[in-house]
């Protein structure tokens, strides 16, 4: 006679579920995005609710037509924290049909058609921004900030105002005056000027450095880095993220831009400072990289996984025709997850233990 | 001033990190080679395989390795109730052909059973022993027979010869627990289900 | 081999190690230990289960309608994985009959129902207070003989695993009252009132299997059990080594690596590796059967839950029924949503509340919906790998998960399944309420099962070839058979009958026949 048994030990279980995970992450997002609303304005705001409000939108769409139930599938806030990835990743002020576009293909394609929530190979917010790096490169690298005028306030009524014509153009009628508005407004990130600007214009930046108390695009920059570093650190000690692909990325990419700077020369390297705070390096590194799902699993891939997008993320800044290049390099990590967890796994309890000859032959016993 | 990654120590540093793994990748590939050379089989074993080896000729063959030479030839590879789901599942994986159910002809799907010959009752006319396929009978002429149980493949062949009906068939001991996969609870009717 | 072991242990400082893994689970262990321990009452009725571990049933030596007294032997134990189970009080044998016992099944197992008189009546005990001047041999025999087994869970019996060891050489003999389950308090209560007993028990088992260095390794949060071991330890040569709480220290594989940074080998015993590790309960009971010469009839269990009024532990006559225990704890049956045996980790659903306290039991939890809450559904593997960081054998679960899903064989033995101690580590860290270990304990039946029918059919496909063979063989035996007689009948030379030469025929029989019988009574007494 044979019984069948259907419940198993445990019956005590954690309290740390998918859904506080991703409700966790979007609490460490927020620092990050109010202060690059103050910088940035409504444009900001208005883009990340509105890629929120559409992949909220789409994957109860997905889960519709794949007869899954909808309810459980949303509840996981997964969708949510990816359309929150991406609607800071896209320059404010971009167009509603951008964001939907974007949205589209990381919920649809880049997560759904690969089986869902766990299935997806690549980070699909990633996918989506690359997606749209790639078709519209020209509204993917303007960045249409109000913040260089001085008139204007980042987050008025005017730049309200602003905001909305350039997300909703259909929303006004005179055609003219919003061309007018929106070629004032597109600014150069402190990328654009290390990589585009001339020789003299490097040196001058190098040599102000960034100055956190001016309220310019710059500073921006500096404290969204910070802000972000913050609630990844936040991550971090609540141990919903491990150490290993942060520290990676971070540490290579210092120590490989310092490998290559040097303070006089006037090759187009950026300063290690640069490098990590001068663009989206820390939300790439502690919440973009780290997206359990696509990344490397065991703790020595993580390092390797880590390292891979670091250099990814020098290597098409320094020598690629792309600006920004976390996308592209956590992409390229994503690529390299699977074989890395393939050959990294961690010894075994009671197994023996492997030097570097029985690593190269690639025996395991 | 060079920068650093100009620096002799620096190149060699990287020259040597590149070196090892470009050696393990050859090592990796090299292995991969070999360890497929070392696994082909010609596909009437594989075949065979995955065949229950109970021999008991419900498929209309003598035994399984000839079933497994028609299969290679082009029979079905729904006539073995023994082998149940699971053989047809790794049959059709093998043979790339399309899952069916069991065809009913050959018999039905039933729990592993042996057969126990009832001792007193026996008369000993040697009947099963010839009919036995693998010699699991013991016992000579008008001596009583017995079978030895861990060599029964519960093939039923030794029934039907017996003129007094002696022999019979028992569920043989299994494990008392079964643990259940929970995603595999109705697996072989979903894929069956499945527009193909 | 193993005197190699034993000598690198004695080199070995023995100190607090890093064990791999664990989690840090809510432990709800204090409102059991606010009250001493306390004899529990002689129920109406004791369910005495012939199989009181995992291992062999023991054949019963009493009928139905016998009077029987405390401590006599009820049944016997046939081979060595089996327990000698002896009457926990006096009364009558009023049936044997399949009862159901806690265990992973639900299965009834045989039972001798005892109806107890109350009068408490012994038979005669030897005591053996110096038991110095025995041979470690005689009192490993003793040990066998009162039935004891692993009181810490698993129960495997003691004598065996002593034995075992004595034939291996044992380095380092571990006492394990690291007892990390959440909710179990029983080693832990035990060390505060009898530190001494548990020290005597240890020096026992020492004694017993030739170790030269004795350890009690205990979780460095047990504060009261600490303080009362030091000054029972202060005249012996056992070390006390306090581990970081977290589970599963407990584990065998995990103490050892705990205390001597050793890893049991793949595959291995501890024995291997020249360690033995008894629990703190087993070393109590080892205590009582040497220097008292009473058998294992008794055992401290820990009853707690939200439902009970008054949680504790008590020391519990075996074969007492769960629902007894629970009654007199003061239950609370509107709470009351189920009960588990063993802690809320590796514990076991008790699906019949008349199920009888076994050896093995060391704590029943009556379960309430606000500690357990229903289970919720699981969703999907997020690859989160905080199942990797939790296990105590660094693998990988949710790769096992996966390849368990896919029924990959060979990938699970590559990735180590058979290394899984099922602690369920995993599981209880899982965001997506995977069951893993279910998972893990149904691939791993699976691949036994497969391996065996696999070994089977290849065994039956050699019979067949052979069967085949000796076919074909007859056939052309019997062929070439009639070839040569019609060849002999073609020739007739003069190849006629004759007397003599048959007469001499038969003698010839007649003698290899009776050298052969001669042959046949030699060797048969040989083998006597």
């Amino acid at each position: 006679m044979t019984e069948l048994i259907t419940n198993s030990s445990p019956m005590q279980l954690g309290s740390l579920k998918t859904q506080r995970i991703m409700l966790l992450v979007i609490a460490a997002l927020l620092p990050g995005i109010s202060v690059a609303s103050w910088f940035f304005g409504w444009g900001f705001l208005i883009n990340v609710l509105l890629a929120a409000i559409f992949a909220i939108g789409l994957e109860a769409f997905a889960l519709g037509i794949q007869k899954k139930p909808i309810k459980a599938g949303l509840s996981d806030n997964s969708a949510l924290v990816t359309a929150l990835l991406f609607g800071i990743s896209i320059p404010p002020g971009s167009s509603w049909w951008l964001v939907f576009l974007g949205i589209a293909f990381a919920i649809l394609i880049a997560k759904h058609a690969y089986g869902g929530l766990g299935q997806n190979p690549f980070n699909p917010a990633m996918s989506g921004y690359l997606f749209l790096l790639i078709s519209f490169p020209l509204d993917m690298t303007s960045w249409q900030i109000p913040v260089n005028y001085p008139d204007a306030t980042p987050l008025g009524w005017e730049g309200l105002q602003q905001s909305l014509l350039v997300v909703f153009p259909f929303l006004f009628s005179s055609t003219e005056s919003m061309q007018a508005t929106v070629d004032g407004m597109t600014m150069a990130t402190p990328l654009i000027v290390s990589k585009m600007a001339g020789t003299n214009a490097i040196l001058e930046a190098q040599q102000a450095g960034l100055n956190i108390f001016a309220r310019t695009a710059e500073t921006g920059w500096e404290l969204m880095n910070i802000a972000y570093l913050c609630g990844g650190l936040a991550l971090l000690a609540l141990g919903i993220i491990s150490w290993h692909i942060p520290v990676s990325i971070i540490l290579t990419l210092a120590i490989v831009s310092g490998l290559f700077y040097s303070p006089h020369s006037s090759a187009v390297y950026g300063t290690p400072y640069l490098h990590l705070f001068g663009s989206a390096t820390m939300v790439g590194a502690f919440f973009i990289a780290t997206d359990p799902v696509s990344a490397a699993t065991t703790n020595k891939s993580k390092i390797l996984y880590g390292i891979i997008i670091g250099l990814g993320i020098y290597a098409v800044r320094v020598w690629g025709s792309y600006l920004d290049s976390i996308a592209i390099a956590v992409l390229f990590g994503n690529f390299c997850a699977p074989l890395l967890d393939h050959y990294c796994r961690p010894r075994i309890y009671g197994h023996p233990k492997q030097g570097l000859v029985s690593w190269l032959l690639g025996n395991r016993s | 001033m060079l920068p650093l990654i100009n620096q002799p120590f620096t190149q060699l540093v990287i020259a040597s990190i590149v070196a090892i793994i470009c050696l393990k990748f050859i090592c990796s590939i090299y292995i991969f080679l070999t360890a497929q050379k070392a696994q082909q089989k010609s596909l009437i074993d594989r075949i065979n395989a995955c065949l229950p080896q109970t021999q008991c000729g419900q498929c209309g063959y003598e035994g399984c390795r000839p079933y497994a030479r028609a299969i290679a030839d082009g029979d079905a590879i729904n006539k073995c109730p023994p082998g149940g789901n699971e053989t047809i599942i790794s049959l059709a994986h093998l043979t790339n052909e399309a899952l069916t159910k069991l065809n009913p002809a050959h018999g039905a799907i039933a729990p592993f059973k042996v057969a126990v010959i009832r001792e007193e009752e026996c008369i000993g006319c040697t009947k099963c022993i010839v009919a036995c396929p693998v010699d699991a009978i013991i016992g000579g002429p008008k001596l009583m027979h017995t079978i030895i149980e861990a060599e029964c493949t519960g093939c039923d062949l030794c029934v039907e010869p017996c003129p007094v009906d002696c022999i019979e068939m028992i569920e043989a001991g299994t494990e008392s627990v079964k643990w259940v996969l929970p995603s595999q609870v109705g697996r072989f009717s979903r894929l069956l289900e499945a527009p193909q | 081999m193993s005197s190699e072991a034993v000598a690198r242990i004695a080199r070995l400082k023995l100190r607090p190690h890093r064990i791999f893994g664990g989690i840090k689970p809510r432990a709800y262990k204090s409102s059991s230990l606010r009250s001493r321990i306390l004899p529990c009452p002689i129920p109406d009725q004791l369910i005495l289960s012939l199989r009181q571990h995992q291992g062999e049933a023991a054949s019963p030596v009493v009928k139905v309608g016998d009077m029987v007294l405390k401590f006599q032997l009820l049944a016997e134990a046939e081979n060595d994985s089996a327990l000698n189970l002896h009457a926990p009080t006096s009364g009558k044998i009023t049936a044997i009959a399949p009862h159901a016992i806690p265990g992973q099944s639900g299965q009834p197992e045989l039972c001798v129902f005892l109806e107890t008189d109350k009068q408490d009546a012994e038979i005669e005990l030897t005591a053996l207070p110096d038991y110095r001047a025995m041979s470690h041999l005689e009192l490993l025999d003793l040990i066998s003989q009162a039935g004891i087994c692993g009181l810490g869970g698993a129960g495997f019996p003691s004598g065996l695993k002593l034995g075992d060891g004595i034939e291996k050489e044992i380095g380092l003999l571990i006492i394990n009252a690291a007892e990390c389950e959440p909710y179990i308090t029983a080693d832990e209560a035990l060390l505060r009132e009898f530190a001494e007993e548990v020290v005597s028990g240890a020096e026992i088992l020492q004694k017993i299997s030739l170790a030269p260095q004795c350890v009690i390794a205990i979780e460095k949060d047990k504060q009261d059990a600490i303080a009362a071991l030091k000054p029972a330890l202060r005249n012996s040569s056992i070390k006390l080594i306090a581990l970081s709480a977290k589970y599963p220290t407990g584990g065998e594989k995990q103490i050892i690596q705990g205390v001597t940074g050793l890893e049991v080998p793949t595959g291995g015993l501890p024995q291997d590796i020249g360690v033995l590790v008894h629990n703190a309960g087993t070393a109590f009971a080892v205590h009582k059967a040497i220097i008292f010469g009473e058998p294992c009839v008794s055992r401290i269990t820990t009853l707690t839950g939200a439902p009970l009024q008054t949680p504790k532990n008590f020391e519990a006559l075996i074969g007492t029924p769960a629902s007894y225990l629970l009654k007199i704890c003061g239950l609370d049956k509107k709470q009351l949503t189920g009960a588990i045996v063993g802690g809320s980790i590796m514990g076991v659903e008790l699906k019949n509340f008349d199920s009888p306290l076994l050896k093995t039991s060391n704590c029943i939890i009556a379960k309430s919906a606000k500690e357990f809450p229903q289970q919720a559904k699981e969703q999907a593997c997020i690859r989160c790998g905080y199942c990797a960081n939790v296990c105590p054998a660094q693998l990988l679960p949710q790769q096992l998960y996966a390849y368990s899903r896919s029924n990959d064989r060979l990938k699970l033995q590559d990735y180590g399944l058979a290394d899984c101690i099922e602690c369920g580590a995993c599981a209880y860290v899982c965001p997506s309420n995977i069951p893993l270990v279910q998972y893990y304990r149904a691939s791993k039946q699976e691949i036994k099962e497969s391996m065996l029918r696999e070994r089977q059919s290849e065994y039956w496909q050699s019979r067949f070839q052979t069967h085949q063979y000796r076919l074909k063989k007859n056939q052309e035996d019997k062929l070439s058979k009639r070839k040569k007689k019609k060849s002999a009948a073609g020739t007739k030379t003069e190849n006629t009958f004759s007397r003599e030469k048959a007469r001499a025929e038969i003698a010839a029989a007649v003698e290899r026949v009776k050298a052969r019988k001669k042959k046949l009574i030699a060797s048969t007494k040989l083998d006597k």
